[in-house]
């Protein structure tokens, strides 16, 4: 086949230049448009840390936010950008002190489901174990499907001046992504598949809560929070094999970080608003009363007893640990409800107090 | 040899934590914390900077106010826990260091001050605990005769 396409110039591309276009001479305006120049942050031996750039007026974290567009804390303002809308725009809304660090920490200690998980250590399992398995993980999995879509929904909403929490909690998405996928392939790995998916009334509740982004955290980290990280812990405890063991592990260090943001930051509200507390209070009434009713869907415990009682004839003995991981679970939460200052040990759902009896 | 529990023993692991690059990913990375070791009556505490574990120290009961957990297990439960370590490379599924706590009707991963939020690091850092404690197994170790 031949071609009639000349031949490429082997050398750069010559420009003609045009003498008479009038080039304008840079004015630099920008140049000067600075609030703070000179900054030199310092790494530490930890690095360079996002909260080592809080020098000088850009370590100056507002408690409200005037701006209203995309500018940067710190960046020189420019007049006449149209606001985009952002509605979170007090500090009390969604700080949390620790934002930084966690952001650091993630970044850190993340892990790849492909590679960090020995696969290969998975083998045949009793039928009945294993779909009980490949139920949970369908559960997990689209927990973590509903934590990442609910957070990325407010993202947008968060002001720009708190940056440090819109970096954090993009963390907290990328995690949720990573035990969604994780979840997800540990129930295609070894000739199950995904189990059923269940009415997730507590998943709606979370992904429509649109009051405000402290009592989406609320019903995230501090009532659904603990469960998944109760569920994570147990998850360890009774695996069937190193991959498990893995998976389950590392998800709860990860859930870790989500609950020590969620809790810093809902005692910051609650901290700086007279009734957050009353409002928490109330939300959680409700929140426990509809997270009570979905545990009665035998979706949710029934696989767990048959997985950390080995089968459908240890299930017995198996839903006795899942009543053990239940109170366990009311224990923290309570005790994380009173650091956050909402106390809900004399209020919690008769349905949920029950687990604390022994 | 070095005995467990003793300094010694603590700077031997630390050393072979310090130098092994592999527990820098995978679920691990910097952790600060300052954790407290109790085996029967001898209390130590562990100081983890960045990637390392920067000291290793025994300290006196008292002293693990300033911890922000500490794990506490009977001597025959350490060695258990490290003699499955030495014979397996690394904690089985019956001997990880969350297992064990849930498996401590008291728990294992404790605060001395109450403080929930310091007591959680203990999840937030869990595998590069787990790390350090399945490194052991490089140690030969002389447990004590009870």
């Amino acid at each position: 086949m031949t071609t009639d396409r000349p031949p490429r110039p082997s050398g750069r591309r010559r420009l003609v230049l045009d003498e008479t276009v009038e080039v304008p001479e840079p004015n630099l305006a920008w140049k000067s448009r600075t609030l703070e120049w000179g900054v030199r942050a310092k790494p530490t031996k930890h690095g360079l840390r996002i909260g080592d750039l809080n020098v000088g007026i850009y370590g100056e974290i507002p408690d409200h936010w005037e701006e209203q567009t995309r500018m940067p804390r710190g960046a020189y303002p420019m007049p006449g950008v149209p606001p985009i809308g952002i509605s979170l725009r007090s500090k009390r809304e969604l700080w949390a002190d620790n934002a930084a660090d966690l952001y650091e920490e993630a970044i850190q200690r993340r892990w790849a489901p492909a590679t960090d998980i020995p696969w290969h250590t998975i083998e045949p399992l009793p039928d009945d174990v294993e779909a009980a398995m490949c139920q949970l993980c369908t559960e997990l999995s689209q927990a973590a499907n509903v934590e990442f879509e609910t957070i990325g929904s407010w993202l947008q909403h968060m002001s720009y001046g708190y940056h440090e929490v819109k970096l954090f909690l993009a963390t907290e998405m990328f995690d949720a992504g990573r035990h969604h996928e994780a979840f997800r392939k540990r129930a295609l790995s070894n000739g199950g598949g995904l189990g059923l998916e269940s009415r997730g009334e507590v998943n709606r509740m979370i992904l429509e809560s649109k009051g405000g982004w402290s009592e989406t955290s609320l019903l995230l980290h501090l009532l659904r929070g603990t469960f998944i990280m109760a569920v994570y812990r147990y998850g360890e405890r009774y695996a069937n094999n190193p991959a498990e063991k893995t998976l389950f592990g590392l998800a709860m260090q990860d859930k870790a970080r989500h609950l020590a943001y969620g809790f810093q930051h809902l005692r910051y509200a609650v901290a700086h608003k007279d009734d957050k507390a009353m409002i928490f209070n109330q939300l959680l009434g409700i929140g426990e009363r509809i997270f009570a009713r979905e545990l009665k869907e035998p979706a949710l415990l029934e696989p767990m007893a048959i997985v950390f009682g080995g089968g459908i004839e240890g299930a017995r003995v198996g839903m006795e640990r899942v009543h053990r991981m239940m109170g366990d679970w009311a224990r923290s939460y309570l005790s994380a409800a009173e650091w956050i200052g909402v106390p809900r040990d004399k209020a919690l759902s008769a349905d949920l107090a029950k687990y604390l009896e022994d | 040899m070095p005995t467990f529990p003793s300094v010694e023993w603590f700077d031997a692991v630390r050393r072979e934590f310090n130098s092994d690059d592999t527990v820098r990913g995978g679920g691990g990375g910097t952790c600060d914390a300052r954790i407290g070791v109790r085996v029967g009556d001898s209390t130590y505490l562990l100081v983890f900077e960045g990637f390392e574990c920067a000291s290793a120290s025994e300290i006196g009961e008292a002293d693990l106010e300033t911890t922000d957990f500490y794990l506490d297990m009977p001597i025959e439960d350490w060695t258990d826990m490290l003699a499955n370590i030495s014979e397996n490379g690394e904690a089985d599924l019956d001997h990880t260091l969350n297992t064990i706590d849930l498996d401590s009707p008291d728990g294992f991963a404790l605060s001395y001050t109450g403080d929930q939020y310091r007591q959680d690091l203990f999840f937030r850092y869990n595998q590069t605990f787990q790390y350090f404690f399945d490194l052991s197994s490089r140690i030969e170790t002389d447990f004590p005769t009870t």
